[in-house]
C-alpha cells in the first residue's frame, strides 16, 4: 500500500465581487487530479505558476481544505479526521516552505523555532527539548551555538535549514517540500539538496518535492508529475522523464529549460508555446492544454483526456493525451489515432461530472 | 576583426556605507563586440549587477561611486562624460533591461506612451511618429494585436508581455549595447523560452552587442559566446564559452558547475557543492575573495589578489594555484573526471 494516496483532489477558491461580496466564479486550482507516493519515495510535482502544485501540497496536510477528493495517509482517511486526529496526523506530515524569510518568526530565538512543535505535541521535558534542538541543529549541519541566535543572523541557506531541521523535529514520515530551494543561490541550494537526500536516507523520509526547476526535481524524485492548469498531464520516472516524455506540455517544457552545456545547447531543438497560460479562474474546455498545442484537434476541445497508463511494461508511466508522442526502436512519432487509453477516461468522467 | 563596442578596463565601483566600504567591484575589465554575447555570472552579491550599472552610470552617488576604470564606447570614455551628455548616451547608445518588467514600467501611464516617450527623446520623432513606431516595435517582438496593445497599462500585460514591451523599449533606439539584468529570471521556464528567442532575434536585426546578467548557467550556455565569471566583486575567470565551461580553470567555476543538477543525463549523480556560505562583503579578505570557501587555498590566497594568467585562447583566469597543479586537482574531481582526457 502507498504511504499516501491522493484521489480526485480538487481545490476551487470562490471569486467574490460586488458590495453583496456573492461568488461569482471560482479559480480552479486543482481540478481532479489523482496520484500516489510510495514509502521511502521522491515524487516531484512540477509546473510552472498558477499549476496548483503549491496548493496541492497544502490541500493534502490540510491547510487548505479541499474542495472535494481523498487523501489517504498510511491507510488514515486524512479529510475526514477530526481536530485532534489531524494533530496526529501532523507529526507524521511536515513541510518546508520556499521562503525561509517569511516562513520563520524574526522575534523568536531559533531554538523556540525548532523547539515549538515539540512544546505543541507536548514531547519531553524541557531538557530532553533543549537537547533535541542541538540534535537537529547538528542534523542540518548547524551547531549548538546557533540556537541561542535570531533568523536575520542567518543568511539564506542556513535559513533554510533551520526550515529542514522544523520540520524534522517530530519524527515525520512525509514531508513536503514546497520549492525549498528556489530562492537559494547555486552553490547553496546544492546543498541543500544534497542534505535533502542525506536526510532521507537517513530516515527513510517520504517527500512530495514542489518545484518549478525542472532539473531540479528529476534529480531529486524518484516519480515526477507534470502538472498544468490545475490538473496532472503526465507522470513518469524520473529516469524515463527526459527520454521519452508522451505529453505534448512535457516535451515542450523539458525542451525549454536550458542545460549548462554549450555543446548540447547547440544541438538541442526548442519548442516554443505560443502565448501565456489561460487563467485557472477560465480554464479552456476539453483539454486544458489545447489551445496552446500544435497537435490539438477537434476532439481535445470536447474534454479533458485521462491520465492513462502508457509506456512500455513495468514503467510507471502516464500520460493524459489524445494524442501522445511514441518512440519506436528510438524514433519518435505522434499518435495517429486518439490513445485509447486517454478516450475511454474522459467519456466515463465527463458522464460523472456534475459541470 | 569584429568591431569592438565596448572596452571596460580595471573597473571599480564602491559603495561607502556608515558600517563600511563595499567594494562592491574590484578591478573588473572586459570587452564586447558587435553582436557578441557576454554573458555576466555570479551569484546574489558577486557584483554583476552593479557592474552593469556602472556601465550606465546608474550607481546612486551616494553611497556608490566608481572609484577606478575607464569605461570606453566605441572610444569615447563614459566616465569623462557630463550627467548631460551620459543622458544622450542612456538609451540610444546603451540600453537595459531589467528583472523585473512590473517595477520598470511606470503603471499609470500607457505602454506606447513609454515607448515612445524614449522614441522622442532621442530622435527626432512627432508625437504621432513615436507611436506608430511603439506599435511596430511592440510586433516585431511578437506582441499580437499590437496596434491595440500600445493603449494599454502594464497590469493588462502578463509577465511575458511586460518584458517584451521592455524588450521593445530598450531597442527602439537601436543601441549598440543591450544590458539585460536578469532579464528571465522572474518567468516560468517557457516564457523564458519566448523572451530568449526574441532577444536573439533582435539582436540579429539591430546588430546590437548584449551582456546577459544571469546567475543561470544554463542561459549563458545557450545564448552566450563569452562568460565571465564573478565573485565577491572580482573577476575569477573570463573566457569564451566552450573554454569555461569545458576548460575551466577556477575554483569557484568548477564549484558553480558541480552544483547543478543535469535534466539531460539519465543517472543520478550526486552534487558538489560549494562549501560554506556566501561572502560578507563589508569583511572581504585583501586577496581572493574565495579563499574560505575555496578548499584548494594556499597561505597567500587571503592576502593577495592574483594577477590575470592567460591559460587559453581569449581565456584568462585569476587563482594562484600553478596551471598544472590546477589541472591535476581539477582531473580529481569527480565532475571533470570525464571531461580532462
Amino acid at each position: 500500500m502507498s504511504l499516501l494516496e491522493v484521489r480526485n483532489l480538487k481545490k476551487y477558491f470562490p471569486i467574490k465581487s460586488g458590495v453583496l461580496r456573492r461568488t461569482t466564479g471560482h479559480v480552479f486550482a486543482v481540478d481532479d487530479i489523482s496520484f500516489s507516493v510510495e514509502k521511502g519515495e521522491t515524487l516531484g510535482l512540477v509546473g510552472e505558476s498558477g499549476c496548483g502544485k503549491s496548493t496541492t501540497g497544502r490541500a493534502v496536510l490540510r491547510l487548505t481544505e479541499a474542495t472535494g477528493g481523498s487523501v489517504t495517509f498510511d491507510g488514515t482517511d486524512v479529510m475526514a479526521a477530526t481536530r485532534t486526529e489531524m494533530q496526529r496526523l501532523r507529526r507524521d506530515m511536515q513541510i518546508i516552505f520556499q521562503d525561509p524569510y517569511a516562513s520563520l518568526n524574526p522575534r523568536k530565538r531559533v531554538k523556540h523555532i525548532i523547539g515549538e512543535p515539540l512544546v505543541i505535541h507536548d514531547i519531553g521535558t524541557e531538557d530532553e527539548r533543549r537537547r533535541r534542538v542541538f540534535e537537529l541543529l547538528e542534523t542540518v549541519g548547524l551547531s549548538a551555538e546557533h540556537a541561542e541566535r535570531y533568523p536575520h543572523e542567518f543568511s539564506g541557506g542556513q535559513r533554510q535549514r533551520i526550515g529542514v531541521a522544523r520540520a524534522l523535529a517530530l519524527h515525520p514520515r512525509l514531508i513536503i517540500c514546497d520549492e525549498p530551494v528556489s530562492a537559494l543561490d547555486v552553490s547553496i541550494r546544492a546543498q541543500i539538496i544534497n542534505l535533502l537526500e542525506d536526510l532521507q536516507q537517513e530516515m527513510e523520509l517520504t517527500y512530495v518535492f514542489i518545484a518549478h526547476d525542472l532539473s531540479v526535481v528529476k534529480h531529486l524524485s524518484d516519480r515526477v508529475a507534470v502538472m498544468y492548469l490545475g490538473k496532472i498531464v503526465e507522470t513518469s520516472d524520473s529516469k524515463l522523464l527526459y527520454d521519452v516524455p508522451q505529453h505534448p506540455y512535457t516535451e515542450a517544457l523539458l525542451s525549454a529549460v536550458p542545460i549548462p552545456d554549450p555543446e548540447t545547447e547547440r544541438a538541442r531543438r526548442r519548442i516554443i508555446l505560443e502565448g501565456d497560460v489561460p487563467s485557472p479562474a477560465n480554464p479552456p474546455k476539453g483539454c486544458v492544454f489545447h489551445p496552446r498545442c500544435q497537435r490539438a484537434q477537434e476532439i481535445c476541445t470536447t474534454a479533458m483526456p485521462t491520465l492513462a497508463r502508457t509506456g512500455e511494461a513495468g514503467e510507471r508511466h502516464e500520460v493524459a493525451c489524445y494524442f501522445p508522442t511514441r518512440y519506436e526502436d528510438g524514433k519518435r512519432s505522434v499518435a495517429e489515432t486518439p490513445f485509447e487509453g486517454a478516450l475511454l477516461g474522459a467519456v466515463a468522467s465527463a458522464h460523472h461530472s456534475p459541470d | 576583426m569584429a568591431e569592438r563596442l565596448l572596452e571596460v578596463k580595471d573597473l571599480s565601483t564602491h559603495f561607502f556605507t556608515h558600517v563600511g566600504v563595499v567594494k562592491a567591484v574590484n578591478g573588473v575589465s572586459f570587452t564586447l563586440d558587435r553582436q557578441e554575447t557576454l554573458g555576466i555570472v555570479g551569484e546574489s552579491g558577486s557584483g554583476k549587477t552593479v557592474a552593469a550599472l556602472s556601465l550606465m552610470r546608474l550607481i546612486p552617488d551616494p553611497p556608490g561611486k566608481i572609484v577606478a576604470g575607464d569605461i570606453l564606447l566605441g572610444g569615447r570614455d563614459l566616465r569623462a562624460l557630463s550627467e548631460e551628455e551620459m543622458r544622450g548616451v542612456r538609451g540610444n547608445d546603451i540600453a537595459m533591461i531589467f528583472q523585473d518588467p512590473m517595477t520598470s514600467l511606470n503603471p499609470v501611464f500607457k505602454i506606447g506612451s513609454q515607448i515612445a516617450e524614449a522614441i522622442m527623446l532621442h530622435q527626432d520623432k512627432s508625437k504621432g511618429e513615436a507611436w506608430d513606431m511603439a506599435a511596430a516595435l511592440l510586433a516585431r517582438v511578437g506582441i499580437p494585436d499590437a496596434r491595440k496593445r500600445v493603449n494599454q497599462y502594464p497590469f493588462e500585460f502578463s509577465g511575458g508581455m511586460r518584458q517584451r514591451a521592455m524588450i521593445a523599449m530598450a531597442i527602439s533606439c537601436n543601441p549598440d549595447v543591450l544590458i539585460a539584468d536578469e532579464p528571465t529570471t522572474a518567468l516560468d521556464v517557457t516564457i523564458q523560452a519566448q523572451i530568449i528567442d526574441v532577444m536573439r532575434e533582435m539582436q540579429a536585426q539591430f546588430h546590437s552587442g548584449v551582456i546577459l546578467i544571469t546567475h543561470d548557467l544554463g542561459v549563458v550556455a545557450e545564448i552566450a559566446d563569452k562568460v565571465m565569471v564573478m565573485y565577491g566583486g572580482r573577476t575569477v575567470e573570463y573566457g569564451p564559452v566552450d573554454e569555461v565551461y569545458y576548460n575551466p580553470h577556477h575554483p569557484y567555476t568548477w564549484g558553480l558547475l558541480g552544483s547543478l543538477p543535469r535534466l539531460d543525463l539519465a543517472e543520478k549523480h550526486r552534487l558538489e557543492p560549494i562549501k560554506g556560505q556566501p561572502p560578507d562583503l563589508l569583511l572581504l579578505p585583501p586577496g581572493c575573495p574565495f579563499s574560505g570557501r575555496c578548499g584548494f587555498e594556499r597561505p597567500e590566497c587571503r592576502d593577495r589578489w592574483p594577477a590575470h594568467e592567460v591559460v587559453g585562447a581569449e581565456h584568462g583566469v585569476h587563482c594562484w594555484i600553478p596551471n598544472d597543479e590546477r589541472l591535476e586537482t581539477r582531473a580529481g574531481l569527480p565532475r571533470f573526471k570525464e571531461w580532462v582526457a
